[in-house]
């Protein structure tokens, strides 16, 4: 019955009764509230994610990195002088 | 509708620069339109909440790599949203799907609550017509109707022109009427 009404309009009625039904589904909705409360505080405290970018600066890492090998180097270096100087007279 | 007091300039210059309650200001004001576009094509409540958090993050994140060119910040964070969607997609179809009736209704601006209880049959019928379709064409369909966005907005964000996405608009409306004839539902304007 309806596909018979269908053959009868003609195809340019036929895509503007389209549209309009097309805008009768495709309303736009509202998020519940809960949901848009909860994003918020997702994106309010990307804890990983700020871990993830802190970890991304690598002029930073290489900064860091480079400070701890040298300070280890100073570190060993002192110590082996103490070793040389007080150990050797110990023996 | 502009709202005079939000200058969307300024506040991206200082999200940014990292501030963050900049950045909350731009999360308000496009939430609800992607939280819309990403429901619209997954059909899934949970997985648009979870899109749509993805979607914000990203852009907070890469929000430094964002420079004005004439595109507007919406059609930016558009893209986001239609590349995580596409991923969704695509790994999606390699798991089990869910049946398209398991959609939860969600009310529609400016109904009373109690009509949206009753969408009618034909347009749920429509809707799964639609995510039938291929993603580059629900996604104008959504723009277009959902946000209401010209063809020279929706082509900024879909990376076509004005031309191209009149005449693919143009195509899927024949598409749909051709799917429409075999699903009886009825398109003669009463």
């Amino acid at each position: 019955m309806k596909n018979s009404k269908l053959e009868t309009v003609k195809p340019e009625d036929q895509l503007f009764a389209l549209e309009e039904h097309l805008a009768g589904a495709l309303k736009p909705i509202t998020p519940p509230r809960e949901v848009v409360t909860r994003l918020r505080e997702r994106i309010r405290f990307p804890q990983r994610d700020e871990i993830v970018l802190r970890l991304g600066n690598w002029k930073r890492l290489f900064l860091i990195y480079s400070g701890v090998m040298s300070g280890m180097l100073v570190i060993i270096t002192i110590a082996r002088a103490f070793f040389y100087f007080f150990g050797k007279r110990q023996m | 509708m502009p709202d005079t007091e939000f200058n969307e300039e300024d506040v991206l210059t200082r999200a940014s620069q990292g501030d963050r309650d900049a950045f909350g200001q731009l999360y308000e004001r496009y939430i609800d339109r992607i939280f819309n576009y990403v429901y619209y094509r997954t059909g899934n409540l949970h997985d648009a909440e979870d899109l749509t958090a993805r979607v914000f993050q990203r852009a907070m994140n890469h929000i430094r790599n964002y420079t004005d060119r004439g595109v507007p910040f919406s059609a930016w964070l558009y893209r986001i949203a239609h590349n995580l969607v596409a991923n969704w997609h695509r790994d999606r179809s390699r798991r089990q799907e869910i049946p398209i009736n398991d959609v939860p209704v969600l009310p529609s601006k400016g109904d009373h609550p109690e009509r949206n209880l009753v969408r009618s049959q034909e347009q749920d019928s429509l809707l799964r017509l639609i995510r039938r379709l291929p993603p580059e064409r629900q996604s104008l369909l959504i723009l277009k109707f959902v946000e209401n966005m010209s063809n020279a907005e929706i082509g900024a964000i879909m990376g076509r022109s004005e031309g191209a996405v009149k005449s693919l608009y143009h195509r899927t409306l024949l598409a749909l009427r051709d799917q429409l004839g075999d699903q009886s539902i009825n398109l003669d304007g009463e």
